[in-house]
Parts: structure tokens; C-alpha cells; sequence
């Protein structure tokens, strides 16, 4: 029984993604939150090229069940990244390529992104409400 | 090169050769399935017609010649002319003469250390999960285990050679073009046997010639201040107990050799990127990732200290 | 289709055979009382009494019924596995728990599933197929059965525990060994193995001598069922191949208890050695599961076709082809270990040539099915099921059998497909076509025709969108035996079909069970009967007692030709209509001609094989959870609980012959060669001899591996004296039960009693003497390959020695109350036999010990 619960339960974030990824197409997300440029299915597939997951859980992205940071679960809803910064969109861009230069305790190091790219990740970690 | 984890098939492929070998066996395949989806269509239309066709044609199928003609005098010829046809393409394929590269690579629980030899058989570099080859001429792989039996196997490019303990198997294939070509370990081999990968690249002779040069020198100095300090976090935390890094004290052989492991396109055996960031990943949390691997988990150290050990060892390219 | 030619053709041949007149062994009416006897006499016991019974149509179905309970739990490790690879990175369970669920699905599905419900279907079957009153050995059946069931359950239980072994069903070595795998999980696989190894055997013996010795009168080898057939070179192969895994797995077990070292190769052991044993025995077992099956296989489609099988001869050749072949294959197994490659081109046309034995069968069914009419019932469509996935299967076979493309195909998921594909064909859908065929004969009613269908297409599509895809999977690059895999190698949609497939094989096999739980009823009062109107003895009427006569088999399909057999049978007019001695009996009829010999009184229900067999799964749980004072214990009770059961099976001779009709006088019971139990006992040292050849093969296997130094020169062998001893001790002992012998005969038998006791120590006395010889050289087990080769030939015959004095202690007890004399003497000759056997088996030890290393030195 609780293992056909778990398989349930591995089902929802499927449909999360699904629901958050046809949402983001409409105005469900506040303008303030919303990444211009972005697009969130490139940036699914860049947070798995680069290996994201290596120390995220990022529902939606195969393998992402890391347990060094936290988990990336809806992530667009959040208040404060990193508990310190305020999440907006150009601050979420600028962390996910370089972490260090907005909080140096981080250990989060920067990452192989181009600016460009930055906004796509920051485009799919939006669609996580 | 592109990044590996950008292809989406193919580099993993029996059904997309990239040399001799992998070329004649997917050849072979194709052969046999085409030739065993005409005879099992026929035992499909002959079971068919014996059960709906009419009473005549029936009664001349329901005899014991049908047996001998079906069950005996059929498969015989098809076997005998599939068997000399394998046997004959087989042996095209041996190559004689010494080999242009030879590489040992040796199966660890669940990585693979890799041996260039000179033409004496010695050690002359050593690698790790990475194998880089010269294309167009026969490259010699002598196997060898450290522990259980393993397999190493890279579809793309030639069939599976068991690693067996006490017993040391070689093998010679060709690439026919540059590229990035996945193998993976075929034998169970316990715990992460599902995580035991590695990369074949191949390249041009001449930049084969160079990347080797490279490899061969001992580790770059640190240039940058966090580097240096990651190489201070690495000395303090013991890393050379397990790993190698030439041209430094850290001379363990328990672990991979990193003298340039940021060269590489993987780590931990094939299954993350290569970048800071994924080595950040995998020192702090070796054992979530691949649970019972030999490496532990580095999850006391502070941010810092960790991006800037991943930077380092990033720069030994 | 309307085509009236061939039953007509068939009517009329049936009518011509049967115009000649028959004489019935015995007259009508029969004698009051008569039909009541025998029903007593075989009645099972009732209620919680059951536990006891031996009758093989009971034991049948119960094995069958376990064999498929741990099919379904097979089946359900199965899906969880798929669920895990529904999709890439899936974290739904982990390493530890996926590790186990393969290798238990593996090791279940084999020996928990498939060889005993070949063998539980044959303990079913057999008898009344041959018109045989139960098989010759019924407590031995009842034991196996209970050994396998308790032990199996055991077993199957360690994954609750996360005990379960996890090196892979066929669990290589060093993985497997006490560096790799410290705990205790390998240890339940060599347990679980165990079990199976017992009532395999069991039933191998019971099958060879019950096919030899116990057929109807006048079923000489060319009307032999084709079903029997198989069964006869299935126990012959188990003869053979198991003995391999037996040894392998006591190697295996005794390296990681005593750490002596077989396969660890910087002692001198070899990895490959297991393999080539335990392959010697793995391949020939996927014809030991699948030649039952072409034996139903043959049996079902001449009914659905209603027609005798065409090519009878041929498929009987084919069978013994593909059982001789079998043992020439085990290296394609192995063709990545780096073997030279001559060795592997010769291996690699043997296993084409397996093809063709299997390709004689598949055209003899087509043959047959277009000589008659297929009714497309549901065993039919089984049938038809089955001819299109095994064939597939054999084509992948081939394909395999490639040693280039094994190259590539080998340990990926397009093996998995192949295997799947020949072991669901071969023998999984033949075994739904057998249950839906025979139930009539066992139950009030048949299974649903309607549910049939569905459970049918449900099963097939399932199978092959199942693993039809895994073809492709493992020809993209995926190896097997993987708890996860990446995203980016484009596995995730064929895996995921795969899961969906495995889903639809769930269903159809659920739906199978309620239709089963709904409508199969046990009867021990009328059947459903000859619903398919087939021609073979087990469709005559039967009761606890199989039919009230045994008939006179006059041709292939008795009740096709012979008109009106089952009411002659019923009412009493053939061979022994009642009890003679009041006693369960059956017929022993010559091997070849099945001309009657004489009446073998069988043993009814005892509590003894039942508790034996618990006692014995206790034991060995005990050792394998390390338990060993409470394990010691059930090993001894076990011992006594065998001693009670066969305490009654050696009734003697009578002076008195009995009419069992036609005017023939049988004598009650025999002894010597003639005897059920002389043949069971030879089949029996079979075994053991085979054993102890793979023992002596496995020496030659490390001495050509590690080459001429492994061996000791001549001065750090015992002197040659010691071996001279230890000879003389065994071979004294074997004259002293030769004479023991002459004075039993001569009528004594205090003396013969006398002779035993003295006669016993010698045995051990031999062993002790080879064992110093050795250990004053310096020689120890632990520390080379060699050492523990050595000492290994003398643990064999110890454990050998050790069965023959528990024998000499029981034959001993029996002198004791009068049980031995010269009128009853079976279990005196038996023991005999084993005596005589230990001997010659220790001689050919010490001639390898002793005079292998001095002949290579010569050289």
C-alpha cells in the first residue's frame, strides 16, 4: 500500500510541472516574479545539462534529488532566495550564474551559464509554485 | 567537442557504429532480424493456413515430410550459411601487426582506472573514467580487474570483454571518426553496478597527440587566489590519501587520478557533468549520489571552502 | 471451414482398429466388496490429516498450487522492478531493495517456479497417464514437496528482511563471495537452492523409475506418451546437470564459511570455475523447464486437432537430441570471458544446431494441427500463444548464439528480452495451455472458455509489448541488471512501454486466479471428465485409486482406438480391479515392453516425509541464520522422522503370487535388480557420482588453469603407503558387507547385523587416514586452490560416508527387530549398493590425489 502511495506520489510533481508549465504560458504569474526573455523547457533541459540536480530536488528534471542545497521545490513562490535575497527576476538570473557575487558564504559556485541561459533556468525555477 | 550530455542517443548505441567492429555487428543484426522476421512470418502463415486453409492443402501440409522438410532440412541450410558467414566476416576484422595505442583499463567498484602503456607495458600516463584514442587505427585495450568481475563495454564502437579477477583480457578496435562515445560496465557488479560509465573520445591523431602531451605533465600551478586555497582545503582534508595529483604530495591510488580531472567530460564514472558546480556536488555528498562508493561524503565543509576546492580541482585541467 | 473429411477419416480408423476382438483380462461381474477395498485402501486421510497424504494426485495439485503461488510472487517483484524503470532516475526504490528484487525475481522464477511446476505437473500427471495406481515412491514426493514448499516460503520471506541474496540469480563469484557479500543474504540463495536441489532429485528418481517400471501393460516405448518422453529426458538431464550446481554451491558455501578458496584467484581458485559448472547445469536447465513443456505441448495439440501427433518419432529423437545437445553449450553463456576463440566456434555451432530439435517439434505441431481440425479453445490459443513467442525466441537464440552479436547483445536488455521471450513461450504459456487443458481432470469443472480468451490476449499482448521493446532497449545500450538510468540515452519511452506491457501480463494473469479461485474445485467424486475428448489413460475415470483397472494399452491414444475403454476400465474388466493384498499396489512392468513383472505394494500416508521435511528446512535455515545448536537438533529429528517413514517401505516378498487377470500370477514385491528401489538407488549414486565428477573436474579445471606448479612434486605428497591404507580400509569394509550378504542369505541374521557394525568404522577410517596423510605434509585448505581441492574430494566422500552409516544404522536396527531376512532384504541390497559405491568413489579419489600429481611429473 504505502508503496503505491509513493508511486502517487512521484506522479504529482509531474502534474505540478504540467499545470505550472500551462500556467506560465496565461498571467497566473505576477508580472514581478515573470522572466522576460526566458523559456522554461530550455531552461529544464540547461538545469539538466549542467547538472543542477547534482545537489537540488528540482521537481520535473530527471535525477535532480541532490541534498547539498535546498530543495528547489516551488521555488517561485518563495519570499527570499537563499534566505537572504529577495526574489525577483534578476536576482534569481544573476544567482543560478553566479552565486558567490551576491552572498560570498555561499557554496554554491558559479556556474557554466551564459546570461542568456541564466534566464531560461531562472524561466523553469519560476514555473516551481 | 560538444558536451556529452547534449546527445540524446546514439553514443550509446550498437545500432550507430562508429568503427569496424560496431559497423560489421550492426550489420550482422540487421541481417539476422531481417532474415528471422521472414521466418517467423513463415511459421506464423504456415500455423495459419493449418488452421484455416482448406482440407486439401491441409491434408498435404499434415505430413511428416513437412517435419522433415521444416524442422530439419531448413534450418540446416539456414544455419550452416549464417554460421560460415559469421565466421568468415569475423575473421576479416583481425587485425595483425602491433597496435597503434595501447591502453589498460582496469575495473574498480565503480570507476575505471586507465592505463596508457608504453610499447614495454609499463604505466606511462594515468587517467580515470576517460578513455581518449586515436581514430582510424587499432587501439590495443588490455583488461584487468581490481576487485569483482566486470565488463567493459562501448557499444558504439565494439562488442563487450569480461574483466576477471586473476585473468587479464585484451582486445583491439578501431574509431572511424572523432566523437564522444558512451560505455558502460555489462557484468552486475553490486551496489552502483548502475553507475559504473565512461567516455570514449576520439580524435584526430594530431590533436590526440596533443591532448596526450597535456596529460602527461604534472598538475597546473593554482592561478587565482580561491584556487590556491582550494589547493590548501584539498591538502587539509586529506584528498591525496585516496587520490593522485602529480606535481603535488598528494600521491594516494585508492581514488581516481586528478591530475587534470577538469579536462574530463564526466565524473564519478560517466554519470555527472564536469563542472564546479558538480564537483561541489559530488565531494559533499559522494555517498547520496552513488551509496557505498569508497569516497566520503565532505558535507562539514563551509561554502567557501567548498566552491574553492571545486575551483581547483575545475583548473587541473 | 466447414470440413468434414478429416473426422470422418479419423472415425473410420478408429472403427478398423477396433474390429479386432478383445478378450478383457477379467470377467464381469466383479465381486461384492471388491471396489469398496480399494477406495479404502487409497483414501486420503481426511482434515487436518491432509498434512499426511501422499497420493499423488494430491501432492500434485499442492505442488502445482505452490509452485504457482511463488510464480505470482515472482511476478509481483517483477513489477515493482518495472515500476522503478518506468522512468529515468526514478528514486522510487533504492540500490539495496532493487539489488535484491532482481535477484530474487531470477532465482524465484527458476527454481521456486518453473522446475518445480514441471516437476509438480509430472507428479500430477504421470501416474495416470501410465496407468499407474501413484508414482513408485510416494512418501518421497511428499517429502520433496513440503522440503520445497517450507524451505521455498522460508526463503522468499528473507526479502521482508532486506536478507535477500543480491549477487544475481546466477551469482558470480568474487561478488558473491565473503569480501563482497559479508552478509548473510548470499548465504539464503545457496539455501534457497538447497531446496530445490533436494526435490529435484527427489522427483528425477521418482520419475525415471516411475516411467521405466510402472506403465500399463503393453505400453512398450513406441506408444510411450510423448509427455513421458520429455519427463524421461528431463529426470535424466536433472541426473546429469544438476550435480554441477549441487557442487557449485557447496564450493561456493564452503569458501565462505571455511574460507577455502575455489574461485579467489590469488589463491589459486578461478571465478570461471564457477561459471563453467554453474552454466554446465544453466543452460541444460532452460531445456529442463522447457522439454516438460513440449511434452504438454505434444500431448494438448493432437486433442485441440483431434488427430495423433505426426512425426512421433522424430519429435522422441528431437527430445533426446536437445537433451544431449544441452550439455554442449554451457560456454555461450560465456563467450565475453575471454576464452580462445576456437573453443568458442565450436560452441557457437552447437548451440545453432540446438535450433534444430526445436524446429522438428515446432513443424510435427503445425503438421498435426493441419492434419486435423484446431478447435480454438483456450488451450489452443495458448498453444497458438506459444508457438509465436517461443519461435521468436529461438530466432533471438540464434541470433545470440552469434558470437559477434553476443558480443554486443550479451547482459543487456536484449538477453532479457531473449530470455523472456524463450522461458514465457517455452514454457509459461504452455503451462496455462496444460492448466486449462487438465483441470477437467481434476476439478468439478473446467475454467471459464470466456475469461480464457481475455486471460489469453492479455498475456500475449502483455508479453510482447513487454519485452519485444526490450529487444530495441538492449540493442541502444542498456545492460541488465541496472536500478536506474540517465535521461539523455533515449531509454525512457521503451522503458516505460516495457512497464505498461508488464502491467497488462498482471491483469491477465489476476484475471486468471479469480477465474480459478471461482471455479476450480478439487473433487474426489466425479470430474468434469474427457471434456476435449482426448485419447491418453489420464482422461480415463479415476478416483484416489486412479482408474479401478489397469487397461491393456494397445496404442498410442488408448482411448481413441480402443472402444469403450474408460467404461471397461470403470467397471473393473482389465488388470488388477481391486486390492490384492490389501494393500495400496500398483503394477511393475518390464522397462522396454512394459510386460507385467510384479505387484509393488506402495506406502500410504505417513507423518514422517511431512515432518522430515520440515525438520530438514529447519535445519537448513538454522545453519544459513547461524543458529547451530537448534539446527544440529531438526538435522537429527529429520534423520529419525526419514527413519519412521521408511521404516514400512520394505514390505519382502510374498510366497504367494497373485491374479491380477488374464490368467498372469505375479509375485508381491521383488528384490534384487528387478526392484523399484534397486533402480532408485543407482539412479540415485547417478547423482552422486556425478557430483563427485564435477569435483574431479573441477580439480582438472584449476591444475590447467594455474598450470604445472599447482601441483605438489612427488616428495611433498604422502608417502605412498598412507593412500594404501586408507584403500585397504574401504576396500576391507566392502568385503565384509559382501559377506554379510552371503550369511543373510544363508538365513542368519544376527551375524550379517554383527558384520554391518564392524564394517561401518572402516569407512570413516579411510577418510581420517587420507586427511593426516595430507595435513602432514603441511598441506592446508585455506591457503591454496589446491589445499582445498584436495581436502574438498575427502569432505565429499565424508558427507557421502556419513549418508551410507546413517543407512547401515537403520538397516542395523531393522536386523535388531526381525525387519531383515532373505525374504525381505531391500534395504539390505540397497545398502549394499551405497557400501559398494563409497568404496569405488574413494578409490577414484585417492587415484587422483595421489597419482595424478606423480603421472604429470613423470611427464
Amino acid at each position: 500500500m504505502s508503496s503505491a502511495a509513493a508511486a502517487a506520489a512521484r506522479l504529482l510533481p509531474f502534474v505540478a510541472l504540467l499545470l505550472a508549465t500551462l500556467s506560465a504560458c496565461g498571467s497566473a504569474i505576477p508580472p514581478d516574479r515573470r522572466v522576460v526573455e526566458g523559456d522554461p523547457l530550455r531552461g529544464r533541459q540547461l538545469i539538466a545539462g549542467v547538472g543542477c540536480g547534482v545537489c537540488h530536488q528540482i521537481p520535473g528534471v530527471d535525477g535532480a534529488n541532490g541534498i547539498v542545497g535546498p530543495s528547489l521545490e516551488g521555488v517561485g513562490r518563495r519570499n527570499l532566495l537563499a534566505g537572504v535575497l529577495p526574489n525577483q527576476p534578476d536576482v534569481l538570473t544573476q544567482w543560478v550564474r553566479d552565486a558567490p557575487s551576491l552572498r560570498p558564504e555561499t557554496g554554491m559556485p558559479e556556474m557554466p551559464l551564459s546570461e542568456e541561459e541564466a534566464e531560461d533556468v531562472a524561466a523553469y525555477l519560476y514555473t516551481l509554485r | 567537442m560538444g558536451d556529452p550530455f547534449d546527445i540524446v542517443s546514439g553514443i550509446q548505441s550498437v545500432l550507430s557504429p562508429a568503427g569496424p567492429h560496431a559497423a560489421w555487428v550492426a550489420q550482422l543484426s540487421w541481417v539476422m532480424f531481417g532474415a528471422g522476421g521472414l521466418i517467423l512470418l513463415l511459421v506464423v502463415v504456415m500455423t495459419a493456413l493449418a488452421i484455416f486453409a482448406p482440407a486439401g492443402f491441409r491434408q498435404a501440409v499434415g505430413q511428416r515430410r513437412t517435419v522433415v522438410i521444416g524442422g530439419i532440412l531448413f534450418p540446416l541450410v539456414v544455419l550452416a550459411a549464417l554460421f560460415l558467414w559469421v565466421l568468415n566476416g569475423s575473421s576479416a576484422l583481425v587485425t595483425a601487426g602491433p597496435p597503434g595505442l595501447r591502453v589498460e583499463v582496469v575495473g574498480e567498484r565503480w570507476w575505471w582506472r586507465v592505463h596508457y602503456l608504453d610499447p614495454e607495458d609499463r604505466v606511462h600516463m594515468v587517467t580515470a573514467n576517460e578513455i581518449r584514442i586515436p581514430t582510424g587505427m587499432p587501439v590495443e585495450f588490455r583488461l584487468r580487474t581490481a576487485d569483482v568481475i566486470h565488463s567493459f563495454w562501448v557499444p558504439s564502437l565494439a562488442g563487450k570483454l569480461d574483466m576477471i579477477p586473476g585473468r587479464i583480457n585484451s582486445y583491439r578496435f578501431a574509431v572511424d571518426k572523432p566523437g564522444v562515445y558512451r560505455g558502460q560496465c555489462a557484468e552486475y557488479c553490486g551496489e552502483q553496478h548502475a553507475k559504473m560509465a565512461f567516455y570514449v573520445v576520439a580524435m584526430e591523431p594530431a590533436a590526440f597527440e596533443d591532448w596526450y602531451g597535456a596529460q602527461t605533465l604534472p598538475a597546473a600551478e593554482p592561478a587565482l587566489a580561491s584556487e590556491e586555497l582550494g589547493r590548501d582545503v584539498f591538502e587539509a582534508n586529506g584528498c591525496g590519501a585516496c587520490h593522485t595529483v602529480r606535481g603535488t604530495a598528494a600521491d594516494g591510488v585508492i581514488g581516481p587520478d586528478l591530475t587534470h580531472v577538469g579536462s574530463r567530460v564526466s565524473l564519478a564514472a560517466g554519470i555527472l557533468p564536469n563542472n564546479r558546480g558538480t564537483l561541489a556536488g559530488w565531494i559533499s555528498s559522494a555517498q547520496h549520489i552513488k551509496p557505498g562508493n569508497l569516497m566520503p561524503s565532505f558535507d562539514t565543509l563551509s561554502g567557501p571552502e567548498l566552491r574553492a576546492l571545486a575551483s581547483y580541482l575545475e583548473s587541473l585541467k | 471451414m466447414t470440413d468434414n473429411t478429416t473426422p470422418h477419416r479419423i472415425a473410420d480408423t478408429r472403427a478398423d482398429r477396433g474390429s479386432a476382438r478383445i478378450t478383457y483380462p477379467n470377467s464381469l461381474p466383479r465381486p461384492e466388496g471388491e471396489l469398496e477395498a480399494l477406495e479404502r485402501v487409497w483414501a486420503a486421510p481426511k482434515g487436518w490429516r491432509k498434512l499426511s497424504v501422499v497420493n499423488n494426485n494430491y501432492i500434485g495439485v499442492y505442488y502445482v498450487g505452490a509452485s504457482f503461488l511463488f510464480f505470482i510472487l515472482a511476478g509481483l517483484l517483477a513489477l515493482i522492478i518495472r515500476v522503478q524503470l518506468a522512468t529515468p532516475d526514478n528514486q522510487f526504490i533504492g540500490h539495496e531493495l532493487y539489488n535484491q528484487l532482481f535477484t530474487m525475481h531470477g532465482t524465484v522464477m527458476m527454481f521456486l517456479f518453473a522446475v518445480p511446476a514441471v516437476e509438480a505437473m509430472a507428479v500430477y500427471l504421470l501416474p495416470n497417464m501410465l496407468g499407474a495406481r501413484d508414482l513408485p515412491f510416494p512418501r518421497l514426493s511428499a517429502y520433496a514437496f513440503w522440503a520445497y514448499f517450507a524451505g521455498g516460503l522460508a526463503f522468499f520471506c528473507s526479502i521482508f528482511f532486506g536478507l535477500a541474496p543480491n549477487g544475481g540469480w546466477f551469482m558470480y563469484p568474487p561478488l558473491t563471495s565473503t569480501e563482497y557479500s559479508p552478509g548473510i543474504n548470499a548465504d539464503f540463495w545457496l539455501l534457497g537452492i538447497g531446496f530445490i536441489e533436494i526435490s529435484a532429485i527427489a522427483g528425477a528418481v521418482e520419475i525415471i523409475v516411475g516411467i521405466l517400471k510402472t506403465r500399463a501393460p503393453g505400453m512398450s516405448l513406441d506408444k510411450l506418451p510423448i509427455y513421458a518422453w520429455a519427463m524421461l529426458v528431463f529426470a535424466a538431464m536433472i541426473v546429469i546437470g544438476f550435480p554441477a550446481v549441487i557442487l557449485a554451491t557447496a564450493l561456493l558455501e564452503v569458501e565462505r564459511a571455511f574460507d577455502w578458496p575455489f574461485f579467489i584467484a590469488e589463491r589459486g581458485g578461478d571465478p570461471l570455475l564457477w561459471q563453467h559448472l554453474f552454466w554446465f547445469f544453466g543452460h541444460p536447465e532452460v531445456y529442463i523447464i522447457f522439454l516438460p513443456a513440449a511434452g504438454m505441448v505434444s500431448m494438448i495439440v493432437p486433442t485441440m486437432a483431434q488427430t495423433p501427433l505426426v512425426g512421433y518419432r522424430l519429435v522422441v529423437l528431437a527430445l533426446l537430441a536437445t537433451g544431449f545437445l544441452s550439455f554442449g553449450l554451457w560456454v555461450h553463456h560465456m563467450y565475453t570471458t575471454g576464452l580462445p576463440h576456437l573453443s568458442l566456434s565450436f560452441f557457437s555451432a552447437a548451440s545453432s544446431v540446438v535450433a534444430i530439435p526445436s524446429g522438428i517439434q515446432v513443424f510435427a505441431w503445425i503438421a498435426t494441427i493441419a492434419a486435423g481440425k484446431l478447435q480454438l479453445k483456450t488451450p489452443a490459443l495458448f498453444i497458438l500463444g506459444f508457438l509465436f513467442i517461443f519461435t521468436l525466441g529461438g530466432l533471438t537464440g540464434v541470433m545470440v548464439a552469434m558470437v559477434p552479436f553476443d558480443w554486443q547483445a550479451h547482459d543487456t536488455y536484449f538477453v532479457v528480452a531473449h530470455l523472456h521471450y524463450v522461458l514465457i513461450g517455452g514454457m509459461v504459456f504452455p503451462l496455462f495451455a496444460a492448466l486449462y487443458y487438465w483441470i477437467p481432470t481434476v476439478s468439478r469443472q473446467p475454467l471459464s472458455e470466456r475469461v480464457g480468451k481475455w486471460v489469453f490476449w492479455l498475456m500475449f499482448l502483455g508479453v510482447n509489448i513487454t519485452f519485444f521493446t526490450m529487444h530495441i532497449t538492449g540493442l541502444v545500450g542498456m545492460p541488465r541488471r541496472v536500478y536506474t538510468y540517465p535521461a539523455a540515452l533515449g531509454w525512457d519511452t521503451l522503458n516505460l512501454i516495457s512497464t505498461i506491457g508488464a502491467f497488462m501480463i498482471a491483469a491477465g494473469v489476476l484475471l486468471f486466479t479469480i477465474d480459478l479461485v471461482r471455479r476450480f474445485r478439487v473433487t474426489d467424486g466425479p470430474n468434469a471428465g474427457n471434456v476435449w475428448n482426448a485419447g491418453t489413460l489420464e482422461w480415463l475415470p479415476a478416483g484416489d485409486y486412479q482408474t479401478r483397472s489397469i487397461p491393456e494399452v494397445r496404442s498410442r491414444e488408448p482411448i481413441w482406438d480402443q472402444p469403450n475403454l474408460p467404461e471397461d476400465v470403470k467397471e473393473g474388466r482389465y488388470y488388477l480391479p481391486g486390492t490384492a493384498t490389501g494393500q495400496r499396489e500398483t503394477l511393475v512392468t518390464t522397462p522396454i515392453d512394459a510386460r507385467p513383472q510384479y505387484l509393488l505394494q506402495l506406502p500410504g500416508p505417513n507423518w514422517g516425509s511431512f515432518l522430515a521435511a520440515l525438520l530438514t528446512a529447519a535445519f537448513f535455515m538454522g545453519l544459513t541464520i547461524k543458529l547451530y545448536v537448534p539446527a544440529m537438533i531438526a538435522g537429527g529429528l529429520a534423520i529419525a522422522a526419514i527413519f519412521w517413514w521408511m521404516w514400512d517401505t520394505d514390505h519382502g516378498g510374498s510366497d504367494t503370487e497373485v491374479d491380477v487377470g488374464a490368467g498372469i500370477k505375479l509375485p508381491v514385491n521383488a528384490s534384487g535388480s528387478v526392484s523399484h528401489s534397486w533402480w532408485g538407488v543407482v539412479t540415485l549414486l547417478l547423482v552422486v557420482a556425478m557430483i563427485y565428477i564435477c569435483l574431479v573436474f573441477s580439480y582438472l579445471f584449476l591444475w590447467l588453469v594455474n598450470g604445472d606448479a599447482w601441483l605438489p612434486d612427488a616428495a611433498r605428497l604422502p608417502e605412498l603407503w598412507q593412500p594404501a591404507l586408507s584403500a585397504l580400509a574401504w576396500i576391507g569394509s566392502s568385503i565384509v558387507v559382501i559377506l554379510a550378504g552371503r550369511l543373510l542369505s544363508a538365513g542368519g541374521w544376527v551375524a550379517p547385523a554383527l558384520l554391518l557394525l564392524l564394517a561401518a568404522p572402516l569407512l570413516p577410517l579411510g577418510i581420517w587416514l587420507e586427511v593426516q596423510g595430507q595435513l602432514e605434509t603441511g598441506l592446508r585448505p585455506t591457503e591454496t586452490s589446491y589445499g582445498a581441492t584436495v581436502y574438498m574430494l575427502s569432505a565429499l566422500q565424508g558427507v557421502f560416508v556419513a549418508a551410507v552409516m546413517l543407512s547401515a544404522l537403520f538397516v542395523v536396527l531393522r536386523c535388531l527387530v526381525g525387519l531383515v531376512h532373505n525374504g525381505r532384504r531391500a534395504s539390505f541390497d540397497n545398502l549394499q549398493l551405497l557400501w559398494h559405491y563409497a568404496t569405488a568413489q574413494g578409490l577414484v579419489g585417492l587415484l587422483v590425489v595421489h597419482g595424478f600429481p606423480r603421472l604429470v611429473g613423470m611427464g
